[in-house]
């Protein structure tokens, strides 16, 4: 265990007699923290979770978490030059690191801090309900403070130069709250999430609210700095703004304000109190009703077999899905169909994968608002005259898109059942590489081809037919990209990989060239845009290529296949 | 008769660990192998051979006169394989899992749907075909990975611990089928840490211990050579572990202390 662990430790039990006289063991507390802490520390957390690099094993997580806390910290400094009064400062710093604080714990709450197989490994032993509860608390307390510190870490070293050590010591208290606030709200959303689904489904909805969260950040991340340039920000003050009132985290910076001056109008104080008396309230409600509740649910989520659960009955199991459909129609043989079924429905239904896919359909979204957002100077005559602006927008949506079908095509390949491909290496399987051209169908079927259409739609209204060749010209191109991109790397078949093979050698190096790849391709079809002819015939060229690429991933066989199958 | 299943100077070792030493064994159509020894012993090493999933080791393996380490093809399409502790793609259904192993064996569609409904109901299953099999339980899954592995009629039936997670009523369908699938000519070759069924579904054992056969026949010629005692007692002998009552004192000492 590392010295920062060590020290929120021997923090944490500091008041032992204390505990004891509660009636807690505290050797077996002291173990159990222990424990959790030395757990904490191999496992990569929310952070390093999309990080690529899981060659060694993570040995010391703690520093990590810390260091991008601190990092993230450093970064909410930006709010401190918004306007001019200091409640407008606080009140988006607050409102920031509520945010993230919150988007950091919904995570981790469920994988680190409660822990289900306790259920399991603690409950049978002799340990008394205090102990336990203690311990879960402690181990609780400790996390937090290895989140919240770093992070407010910048801002408190701000406030101590603005407005002193009377200024900074207000500020942790706006801190705790925020803190009390969050846990509030975390614990909110667990049990709402509860009431509605069944516990079994309970960790699939919560990647949604990550996937949900994470394009919330993405957007704000990208509208934000438009919008406040969109503002004249010096004398911005968010007190003027209406309805502001009802903004609990307003009230945490006027009660700053209010108790740092002490003066302050009749609204002002009210607010202030406020302030103090809604963290608190949270606080009651979180002890009194929501977590005693929340974690019987929650002994409910390992019980594999919580009553006669009604399991999800899927639709069809007939031959006439709107799958089966398309797989009849695009593939060639019995096998290929197989591997475009496959992944289709486990694309649909396979938790991890939908937690690396479908945040990119949102970044999407996100960029084609912004695009509309930069687009407002665009009249629909500049469009239907194709001009270089309107060129840019039919071409951006075109190929930046692909974006999805890239990340589809990059992540069909692993998934956390990759031992269940045992029953592709055991079965004879002449051509595997069947299979995996069926894979790279289904992945263009569902990823981009719904995209292209809608693109289409929408440039026929607003440019018409003529815009067509092109539309077509791009669609063929990205099936080359991604028929390239499969032929010259992604040899596997689909959902066999462990996610943490993810390093193998430069993917992320390849994951560059393929967009580049896609730019360069945008910028040839940009010049040969408005000829007719030229799109034609490089459109031919370019269908009969990818053609003559899945003709050839059809026909791998099992020595090209880049088999994982080991012992 | 032919030999459906022919071993010859089997050798295998994972880097410098030697793990299958010299095996030679001869099985025949409609015969149920127990095939038995301690952990490590390399069971599964030799199942993974048999099923062509390893093919890179020394000696000869056939199975119906094909080599495996050639014709692995021809080898996997005659065998129908149940790994111990198997994953399957518990998002899928029954249903579209068994159709995409069917189509993996490339089994006529039609055939194949009605040979899983008929299985799925014979497996009092029937209602639960079109459901996702995360929500089933280990009995239920480990049902579903036996029809897999009998979907496409195979000549040979490889199970690793099929009973594991079955209940009561189903290990004695398995069992029954076990036997009748022998009737029909199948070959099985059934490895299990359990002695007492061992003892009842196969018609001859063999048992290997740290790489080597060190015994293999019927459970009479066993009782014949060994003494007449149960399998399990001289599975402990043959293994070299008679003192495992020893062990066990041990353990209880450790305690006292």
């Amino acid at each position: 265990m590392n010295i920062i662990n060590k020290s929120f430790l021997k923090l944490a039990l500091l008041p032992s007699s204390f505990y004891q006289r509660m009636g807690v063991d505290t050797l077996k507390l002291k173990a159990i923290v222990t424990t959790k802490l030395m757990m904490d520390d191999r496992r990569p957390n929310s952070i390093q979770q999309t990080r690529r690099n899981k060659e060694k094993k993570i040995s010391s997580s703690t520093i990590g978490t810390m260091l991008v806390s601190g990092l993230i910290g450093l970064f909410y400094l930006l709010f401190f030059s918004i306007g001019n009064d200091i409640v407008t400062q606080l009140t988006f710093y607050l409102t920031v690191f509520f945010f993230m604080l919150s988007l950091t714990l919904i995570s981790d709450f469920t994988s680190v801090l409660i822990d289900i197989r306790d259920n399991q490994i603690i409950l049978p032993k002799p340990v008394s309900d205090r102990t336990f509860v203690l311990a879960r608390l402690l181990h609780i307390f400790i996390h937090l403070c290895k989140i919240v510190l770093p992070m407010s870490l910048a801002g408190l070293v701000y406030m101590l130069t603005a407005s002193g050590i009377y200024g900074a010591i207000l500020f942790l208290l706006l801190i705790l709250f925020t803190t009390a606030i969050s846990i509030f709200f975390i614990n909110a959303v667990y049990i709402f999430i509860l009431k509605i689904t069944t516990p079994q489904r309970f960790q699939s909805i919560i990647s949604y609210v990550q996937i949900f969260f994470a394009i919330v950040m993405y957007g704000s991340y990208q509208l934000f700095p438009r919008l406040l340039s969109t503002m004249s920000l010096d004398d911005f003050k968010i007190g003027s703004q209406t309805g502001i009132e009802a903004y609990p985290v307003y009230w945490l910076a006027n009660t700053w304000q209010v108790l740092f001056e002490l003066k302050g109008s009749t609204t002002q104080a009210i607010m202030a109190v406020a302030g103090v008396a809604f963290p608190f309230l949270c606080t009651v409600a979180v002890i009194r009703y929501l977590a005693p509740s929340f974690n019987q649910k929650l002994a409910l989520l390992n019980s594999s077999t919580a009553g006669p659960t009604k399991a999800k009955a899927v639709q069809k199991s007939g031959k006439r899905s709107y799958a089966n459909w398309l797989g009849k129609l695009f593939t060639g043989s019995q096998l290929e169909k197989a591997g475009f079924l496959f992944t289709w429905r486990m694309t649909s239904r396979s938790r991890d994968f939908k937690v690396k896919v479908y945040p990119s359909i949102g970044y999407m979204v996100v960029y084609v608002f912004i695009l509309f957002f930069n687009s407002r100077k665009l009249s629909l005559a500049d469009l239907a005259e194709e001009s270089t602006k309107a060129k840019f927008m039919v071409l951006g949506a075109i190929y930046f898109t692909s974006f999805l079908l890239i990340m589809a095509i990059g992540q069909i390949v692993y998934s956390e059942r990759f031992k269940a491909a045992w029953i592709l290496y055991s079965s004879p399987v002449e051509k595997p590489g069947e299979i995996i051209a069926g894979a790279t169908k289904a992945a263009i079927f569902k990823f981009y081809i719904p995209i292209v259409v809608f693109i289409t739609l929408a440039g026929l209204v607003l440019i018409g037919p003529k815009v067509l060749p092109n539309i077509v010209f791009g669609l063929f191109n990205q099936v080359l990209i991604a028929a390239i991109m499969v032929y010259g790397g992604n040899k596997y078949f689909p959902f066999s990989l462990q996610q943490s093979n993810n390093v193998k050698t430069g993917s992320f190096l390849r994951g560059l060239v393929v967009l580049f790849c896609s730019a360069l391709v945008a910028i040839c079809h940009y010049l040969i845009y408005s000829v007719l002819p030229a799109i034609g015939i490089c459109a031919l060229l370019s269908v009969t290529a990818s053609w003559l690429l899945f003709d050839s991933i059809k026909r791998l066989n099992w020595n090209r296949i880049e088999s994982s199958y080991q012992e | 008769m032919e030999a459906i299943i022919r071993i010859k100077n089997l050798f295998k070792s994972y880097g410098a660990k030697p793990v299958l030493k010299d095996i030679n064994l001869e099985v025949y159509p409609g015969e149920v192998i127990g095939y038995i020894g301690p952990n490590g012993a390399g069971k599964s090493t030799t199942v993974k051979i048999l099923c062509g999933l390893l093919t890179d080791y020394e000696g000869e393996v056939t199975v119906k006169g094909f080599d495996v380490k050639h014709q692995t093809l021809e080898v996997k399409k005659r065998i129908g394989y149940v790994p111990e502790l198997a994953e399957l793609y518990d998002v899928l259904t029954p249903m579209e899992y068994l159709s995409f192993c069917g189509a993996l064996y490339g089994m006529n569609e039609d055939v194949c749907h009605d040979r899983i409904y008929r299985i799925m109901t014979a497996f009092d299953l029937s209602t639960n075909i079109d459901q996702r099999m995360d929500s089933f339980s280990k009995g239920m899954r480990q049902k579903v990975l036996l029809a897999s592995g009998l979907l496409h009629n195979p000549d040979i039936i490889i199970l690793d611990e099929p009973l594991s997670g079955l209940d009561a009523n189903s290990v004695i369908i398995i069992k029954e089928l076990i036997s009748k699938l022998a009737q029909e000519g199948k070959t099985i070759f059934y490895c299990s840490h359990m002695m007492d069924v061992v003892e009842k579904v196969s018609n001859r054992i063999v048992l290997i211990d740290e790489g080597r056969v060190v015994a293999n026949g019927t459970i009479d010629e066993l009782r014949d050579r060994h003494g007449d005692q149960s399998l399990e007692k001289m599975f402990a002998y043959l293994t070299g572990k008679d003192a495992l009552s020893a062990s066990a004192d041990a353990l209880l000492k450790a305690l006292e202390s």
